[in-house]
């Protein structure tokens, strides 16, 4: 019995890394059949439609010129079944905010820029992430002493506090938020990759590559870092809702992105003054940054457990 | 816990060397525990390396934070002096303060003058030439409060929530729990604060909707909106601790011998579960100065948080440093706290 169950092992291994391996159809079956994953995925799928097609919608203009008193924090149509006066305000399904725009239109603009520094700022600190880790975990020695001593100074600091210095200093402008949240964010990134590198690098395929006459930096990036993807997709996943969070944060707090260009945080930062008055300026920007967050968050959890079902547990 | 399993690379800051396998393993789970005696000099010596590795830490710390005053783009001196000021009067001011030397000698007089517990004076104009470790030290028992009042929610929550999904698991009152840490990990803390605001201050009216007027009643509103991301962690943290758990032989034993399931449950499993969840107890500072600093904001709670914000907005950015290092050190002294809670409660902990 024991003999054959590790035979069994060892063909199944052999069918893995040979011609046989698991195709990308078959993932994204086993990914269709997660209810996480496509529950993610349709969140984000959408998302990112409506901040793609934002010019192109016909939704009302986010950032008029001018500014029309009339149309100052008017309730959505639909909110006569809480009590509220609505005569006036029609076509405005999240109501209008305390400048008379348009809420709705304004929340699908602001997940053009929350998505596209989130996207960016993940992007920045996966490649400096990799890099890192990667050289850190294949050489070992000195290098990694090096590397992963700085490595862990970043990573005892919580991102935000470290991406909210950042910007601070830097000056509230989209470019520095992403900055801010790439220089703060790429150590889990490369204290991921140089584990994973540390394990890869112990492989026969690693050695063979060797033997063969491969240069370091082949191996490096044909053999060892194919090898480590799956991790990174899950945490890049994981990473876009932090990101998320820190934007949205950040320009919460008024050192992010800057007005008039629409962003979640400083919309929902506006709305507390008005919570009383027109509590629909604030509920409704909240509410797609959470799904935002949550479709990401989703969409790494399902990952995590359709990439490798060894991962589970990962995150704490 | 992540960072004990990983070997430590700051063995060549503070002057030591790895040791060998052996050594490193003399603590193992596989055969039931300890294979040596981990010595009271053993854990000091730890405690000790422990507190010299977080010294780069603080260096980085400080450095970041000195950095900022570089990269700032708004002038802090244009910013208090009146418009109508001589550039002679602004060169004066910037020789007062020192902003005039070059970057190594102000980062030097930084350190030394943080030495001595210094923070520099705030140049903003509500504040201005007030010591900054004044102003700090008047706003630290508020965050304090806030961040002890969140901590005991978020664990008189997430543990009980934890314990109770793990001994449901799989049920739909496991998965409805699950749903809920989900979510509540993924709200921004700022939103959830406003939705609090909006059903307990204006609906109901039964809290302060901001500040500290009233009393205990007001931090009720910040501390819960602190704690539930941490609940979150913490729910699902015991709830695979416990999982973990009890598939333990121990426990198998226990149940075999006939022991009544609740005194298996919380008289041994229970016991077992928390440890780990207690000792990240340190790394759940991090978390909640993250928070603080944006909670304090949402409900102009006069914080730590709050002033690092109020300063950011006036070009303070000796009080915003001030801040931030003090935050960091929170940060640092927390995972310390955390490695040191862990090597003194679970004996499997390498000490070399």
């Amino acid at each position: 019995m024991r003999l054959r169950k590790g035979l069994n092992d060892r063909l199944l291994g052999w069918k893995m890394a040979g011609g046989a391996r698991e195709t990308i159809a078959d993932m994204i079956q086993r990914g269709s059949r997660n209810k996480m994953v496509v529950i993610g995925l349709s969140v984000i799928v959408v998302m990112v439609a409506l901040a793609v097609f934002a010019p192109v919608l016909p939704i009302a203009d986010p950032t008029p010129s001018e500014i029309h008193p009339e149309d100052q924090t008017l309730p959505p149509h639909w909110f006569r079944f809480f009590g509220y006066n609505v005569s006036k305000g029609d076509g405005h399904i999240f109501g209008t905010d305390e400048l008379g725009r348009d809420v709705f239109s304004r929340v699908i603009w602001g997940a053009r820029v929350s998505l596209l520094v989130a996207t960016l700022a993940v992007f920045f600190s996966l490649v400096i992430g990799v890099l890192l880790g990667l050289t850190a975990g294949y050489f070992g020695g000195k290098v990694d002493y090096i590397i992963a001593s700085t490595i862990d100074l970043f990573w005892t600091f919580p991102a935000f506090l470290l991406a909210l210095a950042f910007a601070a200093a830097l000056g509230p402008s989209l470019n520095n938020v992403i900055l801010a949240i790439s220089i703060s964010y790429w150590a889990g990134f490369a204290r991921l990759m140089r584990g994973q590198a540390l394990a890869v690098r112990e492989r026969l395929f690693v050695e063979a590559s060797r033997a063969l006459g491969a240069k370091n930096i082949r191996i490096m990036f044909t053999h060892v870092l194919p090898n480590c993807l799956a991790p990174l997709i899950v945490w890049a996943s994981i990473g876009v809702a932090d990101a998320i969070t820190i934007e949205s944060s950040l320009s919460f707090l008024g050192v992010g992105t800057q007005p008039p260009t629409p962003s979640w945080g400083y919309m929902l930062y506006r709305g507390i003054p008005y919570l009383e008055e027109a509590p629909w300026m604030a509920t409704f920007t909240g509410l797609v940054l959470l799904l935002t967050i949550l479709g990401f968050n989703l969409l790494g959890d399902g990952l995590r457990d359709v990439l490798d079902p060894r991962m589970k547990g990962l995150r704490r | 816990m992540e960072k004990l399993e990983n070997p430590l690379p700051f063995h060549f800051i503070c002057g030591t060397r790895p040791k060998h396998a052996e050594q490193k393993h003399l603590w193992t789970a596989a055969d039931g525990g300890c294979k040596g005696k981990k010595s009271m000099a053993d854990l000091i010596s730890y405690v000790i390396r422990k507190i010299l590795l977080a010294i780069p830490v603080i260096l980085l710390a400080t450095f970041i934070v000195f950095l900022m005053l570089y990269l700032t783009p708004g002038d802090p001196i244009v910013n208090i002096l009146p418009p109508h000021a001589s550039p002679d009067d602004i060169q004066k001011l910037r020789e007062k303060y020192g902003f005039d030397q070059p970057f190594i000698v102000q980062y030097g007089k930084f350190l030394y003058r943080l030495a001595q517990g210094d923070l520099g004076q705030s140049v903003s104009r509500q504040t201005l030439n007030l010591d900054v470790s004044d102003l700090i030290i008047q706003r630290l028992p508020k965050t304090l409060e806030l961040m002890a009042i969140g901590l005991t929610i978020s664990y008189s929550l997430g543990i009980p929530l934890g314990v109770y999904s793990a001994l449901k698991q799989n049920s739909w009152k496991d998965r409805s729990v699950m749903v809920f840490t989900l979510v509540a990990y993924a709200m921004p803390s700022f939103w959830l604060g406003i939705l609090l605001m909006l059903l307990f201050a204006v609906y109901l009216g039964w809290l302060p909707i901001e500040g500290t007027v009233g009393g205990f009643k007001s931090i009720i509103l910040p501390a819960m909106t602190l704690g539930l991301g941490n609940a979150a962690l913490t729910t699902r943290m015991m709830r695979s601790s416990m999982l973990e758990v009890q598939r333990q032989d121990y426990i198998t034993q226990l149940r075999s011998r006939g022991l009544p399931e609740s005194e298996v449950i919380f008289k041994h499993a229970l016991k077992n579960a928390m440890l780990p969840v207690i000792t990240v107890i340190g790394l759940d500072i991090g978390w909640f100065v993250a928070g603080a600093v944006v909670v304090e904001t949402v409900f102009s709670w006069p914080g730590l948080g709050l002033l690092v914000t109020n300063s950011i907005t006036n070009y303070d950015y000796p009080t915003v440093q001030g801040c931030i290092l003090v935050l960091a050190m929170f940060v640092v002294l927390g995972n310390l706290v955390a490695d040191i809670l862990y090597a003194f409660v679970d004996p499997r902990v390498r000490l070399g």
